[in-house]
């Protein structure tokens, strides 16, 4: 090569454009299409099930309502998460997510494994005002939810469509969908999806006992 | 990674390294035209602006060389370059363990001492007090508050007063966390309108509140044929069952007119989760001792 192929690019807009885009390409190309490509490869263990419809419609408010936006589903292997939250998030618990709700920013804490850690009764209070339970929440409310009822109907829809892209829902499953959210309110759906996370579709491998102090099973005399 | 991805990789690090560093070798070198004057004949504003050549500095040379340096060593010692594991043989699940280990290197001799002593003891260690008080925050806090004063909305008890649904010895204290209590008491609205309400006011005068006593005494017939199986023929309560002592004036949902009896009409299922599959059991120990801090050694605060 010679200066003159170099002048060439320098002079030239679109030349220059599209090569230093091929460039700053290389590092996606490498780090994100082997796994987007082979993302089939990953399984859930045994036992793993996918969404239940309640807890379907839950998620689906909670995408709707952009809960990812404050809050993650994504523990990183990091001491201090995994002492805080439970053992750290793995791509098979994301299988059935579409999209998965990793998130990219907590301003509130992470919800992965936030099933079961508080009632019931503080998950509604908490969703309608989050102040009436944590003082300094700056979590805005969502009354609104205590009145919406869940679309049976379309539940069973989304079911359907879920199936065509490979989750393993039944006949049985679909026919019944709408009856199992049947007078619902969007409150208890968005519950129930809440306290499931990081227990009803997680692969057992281990009883949750162990799981979750396994990171500090060391600090047990 | 499958191995065609790997080499896939590795041919996209050779190709961007490769490239920029054969860049770097030859444009020192690059023979570049230069007109009489100095410059490259490169003008910009109307020739306002014209480009001369210089030769690019050591230091530059230097720092640039040494990111080549710095990426090799990288893909040298770890994993990156494919499916090469990198000499070191780091991943990330070993660096969580070795954190993990140096953490409970620097906890194990605090929660073994405490371990050993009774939750009435760790109430007074300083040490277990700034660990429970973390734990209590991070766990507790979110139904009880900060302070663990509790929260009427939930039913969540007050824990800095001495009063106490489920016992508030160091074992019961323990045994309420690490198993969780559920509250179980039924709907009564099935017994009408104008029992509910007599129930109400035999309830206010219980705990020695403002009351009608012709409502109240007829209320007491109720309570004794529906109510003192649990709450005691005195309404005394019952730590075995949770049932609370209705006498003391202290409310778990509120003891207004209004309060009491949505409590008597629908019932009250209060839920605390059991914490021995979030916690460790020596987490727990020290959570005791600082719940027994707070209600015995704490100045007493009402809500």
């Amino acid at each position: 090569m010679a200066y003159r192929h170099f002048e060439f690019i320098e002079k030239h807009a679109w030349t220059l454009g599209i090569l230093t885009a091929v460039m700053v390409s290389l590092g996606g190309l490498a780090e994100i299409l082997p796994t987007f490509v082979e993302a089939n490869r990953v399984k859930l263990a045994a036992g793993g099930k996918p969404y239940d419809p309640l807890r379907l419609a839950g998620r689906d408010i909670y995408v709707r309502e952009g809960c990812y936006l404050c809050h993650s589903q994504m523990i990183r292997a990091l001491r201090f998460e995994t002492q805080r939250y439970g053992r750290f998030s793995t791509a098979e618990e994301s299988i059935y997510d579409r999209p998965f709700q990793w998130g990219s920013k907590r301003t509130g804490p992470d919800l992965a494994r936030v099933g079961g850690k508080y009632s019931d009764d503080w998950q509604r209070l908490h969703l309608m005002d989050p102040r009436t339970v944590v003082p300094q929440s700056n979590m805005p409310g969502y009354p609104w939810l205590a009145t919406a009822r869940v679309d049976g109907a379309d539940i069973a829809a989304r079911l359907r469509t879920l199936r065509t892209l490979g989750d393993p829902y039944t006949e049985a499953d679909i026919a019944g969908a709408a009856k199992e959210v049947d007078g619902k309110t969007e409150l208890e759906a968005l519950v129930a999806y809440l306290q499931g996370l990081g227990i009803a579709n997680e692969p057992q491998t281990a009883p949750p006992a162990a799981a979750a102090a396994a990171p500090i099973a060391g600090s047990s005399p | 990674m499958s191995s065609g991805w790997s080499w896939w990789v590795i041919g996209l690090i050779v190709f961007n390294l490769g490239t920029t560093f054969l860049l770097f070798l030859w444009a020192p070198r690059a023979k570049v035209p230069v007109l009489p004057d100095g410059t490259t004949g490169h003008v910009w504003a109307h020739g306002v602006l014209r480009e001369g050549m210089h030769r690019l500095p050591r230091w530059w040379i230097a720092a640039s060389f040494a990111m080549y340096l710095a990426a090799a060593g990288y893909l040298v010692l770890y994993p990156g370059f494919g499916n090469r594991q990198g000499a070191l043989g780091w991943t990330s699940g070993k660096e969580l363990a070795s954190a993990t280990t140096a953490n409970a290197a620097k906890l194990d001799p605090a929660l073994t001492r405490l371990a050993a002593m009774s939750v009435e003891a760790v109430a007074d260690d300083a040490q277990a007090r700034r660990l429970g008080e973390r734990l209590f925050v991070d766990n507790c806090a979110a139904c009880h508050g900060r302070e663990g004063l509790g929260n009427p909305l939930l039913g969540a008890p007050n824990l800095a007063d001495d009063d106490w649904l489920y016992g508030g010895s160091g074992e019961d204290i323990t045994a309420s966390i690490r198993d969780g209590r559920s509250g179980a008491m039924p709907p009564w609205k099935a017994l009408g309108d104008l029992a509910v309400k007599n129930l109400v006011q035999h309830v206010r005068r219980l705990s020695g509140q403002p009351h009608d006593a012709a409502a109240a005494a007829e209320g007491g017939a109720i309570f004794q044929a529906n109510c003192s199986a649990c709450h005691g023929p005195e309404g005394k309560g019952n730590p075995q069952l949770g049932a609370p002592n209705l006498t003391d004036d202290i409310w778990l949902y509120g003891g207004s007119l209004a309060a009491i009896e949505t409590s008597i009409r629908n019932g009250r299922q209060g839920h605390m989760p059991a914490w021995n599959s979030r916690l460790s059991g020596a987490e727990i120990h020290v959570l005791a001792g600082h719940v027994y801090h707070l209600s015995h050694r704490g100045q007493a605060r009402a809500r």
